[in-house]
């Protein structure tokens, strides 16, 4: 009787996501699949064999793969650092990690641009102490989404990761060295494989967040296309709402698969995590 | 020669000096404990000779070599944490192979070495577990186990019974000692627990604010405290401190004002040239009589409060000397209020500093 009625504290909730997002996206899924009246794959066949589309595809697949990567290997480090400090520096120091989070990535967009461009901070520094003798051409490339989305996300992943590094015994690493390891023997084979969990998580919220975000690679790619962008195309600019609704599921099967793989790696990992 | 020895060594933190000019020899193969209560640094002492802590002055000799500067893992020396400190994510066969496998000692015998040990600390069988799978005691003897298998050319203990209960906490106490004997090893133990500590060890080293105030046999401290603070550690609550401390006719011979008491020479007298007096509650008696007892000493006082303990009466008594605690077995309370004569064995005093 009881628990009957704590499911009530449920309702509002689920009836809220039930009405904007779980019918929403079965009614895109659905639509994929009917045009003029009928059942019809071709949207999908139409992406799977056309180039264009395909090389979209893998350079959205190949900036959140990068950018995944960078981010837990300039992330980890500094997320140990910081778990090991007394409350009061942690504080400080998480509350600048998160502090990239609270502007808006248009501004932070445009600031990487001033930056990035042709006649911006970097170039014209690196060709003024001589190192280079004509302008890199980093703005409007894959490069510069990467950089611009590793800005944007390497907070998440070190918010992550420092929660689950807090929960750490630090008598671990020391039962680890009178065991015989050296500090960076036991760092490998105590703080790693027990980060797995945080290291998971957070790497699934920057890869499908790299995946899936638009400002980022709108201003800082060009004419590269990711996916978000060429969707944000198809439905607005060129009215496509099939194709839209089309690549829009495929984003959304590349995600479950992505989220599905990397829980197996985390069991392989870490199996009593 | 001592195995290992803490000669002069000095930690601090923040200018706070925690050990200062501590000294400390260890013989081969004793079980030895540091008791103490909280803050007066056997813990420190322990974690300075795993090397954990490093010392601001002083030297750590271990069998003849210098290890003062020898990091924790080029010791050989196994631990034992309070939090048993399992590594989470491995079994318990991987938890106790870790240390080997860092020595490279080939799959086989790894094999063979951590399923010995499993059997000495009663796990065999376990070894597919994870230590979430485990109870308390099952851990602590996977942290043991862990520890013993590298063959540590010593043991170093930290509170390692105070996260079990108290019928678990026996049982482990007497299965550390056996292994201990067992095996031979050297052993540093850190506890807070009297008991605990007199029960299992050889030797016992009490300390308070970074001092060893007292280090010999259990039985030794047990009876002949040599410091006030180690009496009222191990249950002396009446202290009288005098003023003078004579030697006659073999005796030893003690005054306050006008109250002059004798003791007879045995260890807990002659241990210390103090001249404050520790006894026993139960170690005093109280009487109405009035006819003097050969070999007591004697005070008058009031019974201020009378307590029924079951076996026993517990009375404090008021006297020019201050109050004292006495348990005696009886049929018939004395009433509070009632004056007496308290009774002090001469062979019973014991002169502390």
């Amino acid at each position: 009787m009881r628990k009957t009625g704590l499911y009530l504290l449920l309702l509002p909730g689920v009836l809220f996501l039930t009405l904007f997002m779980v019918i929403p996206i079965v009614m895109t899924i659905a639509s994929t699949f009917y045009q003029d009246g009928s059942f019809t794959i071709q949207g999908y066949l139409q992406f799977l064999t056309d180039a264009y589309f395909l090389k979209i595809m893998l350079t959205t697949l190949q900036v959140s793969l990068v950018t995944t990567i960078a981010c837990v290997l300039i992330g980890f480090p500094a997320a140990y650092y910081i778990s090991k400090l007394g409350p009061r520096k942690k504080g400080i120091l998480l509350a600048l990690a998160i502090f990239p989070l609270l502007t808006s990535s248009v501004v932070r967009s445009f600031s990487w641009m001033i930056i990035l461009g042709k006649k911006g901070l970097l170039n014209s520094s690196l060709l003024a102490i001589g190192l280079i003798d004509k302008p890199l051409e980093i703005l409007y490339t894959p490069t510069a989404m990467m950089i611009g989305l590793i800005h944007l996300f390497l907070p998440l992943i070190i918010i992550t990761l420092v929660g689950v590094m807090e929960n750490i015994d630090p008598d671990l690493l020391k039962a680890a060295e009178s065991l015989g390891a050296s500090k960076l023997t036991a760092f490998w084979k105590v703080i790693v494989p027990l980060s797995v969990p945080g290291l998971i998580i957070g790497s699934i919220l920057v890869f499908v967040g790299s995946l899936t975000a638009y400002t980022t690679p709108a201003l800082l790619g060009g004419k590269q296309r990711v996916i978000s962008t060429f969707l944000y195309q198809n439905a607005i600019t060129l009215n496509d709402w099939h194709l839209a609704s089309v690549i829009a599921t495929i984003m959304i099967v590349i995600t479950f698969v992505v989220i599905y793989f990397m829980n197996k790696l985390a069991t392989k990992l870490n199996p009593k995590g | 020669m001592a195995l290992l020895t803490l000669e002069n060594v000095s930690v601090a933190y923040d200018n706070q000096y925690i050990l200062q000019n501590f000294n400390l020899n260890i013989e081969k193969g004793q079980l030895i404990s540091l008791l103490g209560p909280s803050g007066c640094g056997k813990t420190t002492t322990l974690r300075l000779i795993a090397g954990f802590l490093e010392a601001k002055d002083g030297r750590f000799m271990f069998e003849g070599k210098d290890y003062t500067r020898v990091p924790v893992n080029k010791r050989n020396f196994g631990f034992v944490f309070q939090s048993y400190a399992l590594f989470p994510h491995l079994s318990v066969f991987d938890n106790v192979a870790f240390g080997l496998r860092l020595r490279k000692i080939n799959e086989t015998e790894v094999k063979t070495r951590v399923q010995h040990i499993l059997e000495v600390v009663s796990l065999g069988g376990y070894e597919k577990r994870f230590p979430k799978e485990l109870s308390g005691g099952q851990r602590q003897r996977v942290a043991i186990a862990r520890a013993l298998v590298i063959q540590p050319d010593l043991l170093l203990f930290d509170e390692p019974l105070s996260n079990l209960d108290a019928n678990l906490r026996i049982n482990m106490r007497v299965e550390i000692r056996r292994i201990q004997q067992e095996l031979g090893i050297t052993t540093v133990y850190v506890s807070h627990d009297q008991e605990e500590c007199f029960s299992i060890s050889d030797q016992v080293a009490i300390m308070n604010k970074g001092v060893i105030e007292q280090l010999d046999d259990p039985a030794t401290i047990f009876k002949y405290p040599k410091t006030e603070f180690i009496a009222r550690f191990i249950g002396f609550t009446n202290f009288i401190d005098f003023a003078e401390r004579t030697e006659q006719n073999g005796e030893i011979g003690l005054r306050v004002g006008d109250h002059q008491f004798t003791a007879s020479k045995n260890p807990g007298t002659a241990s210390s040239s103090g001249k404050k007096c520790a006894m026993r509650p139960d170690d005093l008696l109280v009487t109405t009589e009035e006819s003097a007892e050969p070999g007591m000493n004697r005070l008058r006082g009031t019974v201020k409060v009378s307590t029924f303990l079951g076996r026993s009466y517990q009375y404090v008594v008021e006297t020019e000397l201050g109050d004292f605690t006495v348990n005696q077995e009886m049929e018939t309370p004395y009433k509070t209020g009632m004056n007496v004569n308290l009774l002090f064995p001469k062979d019973k005093v014991v002169l502390v500093d």
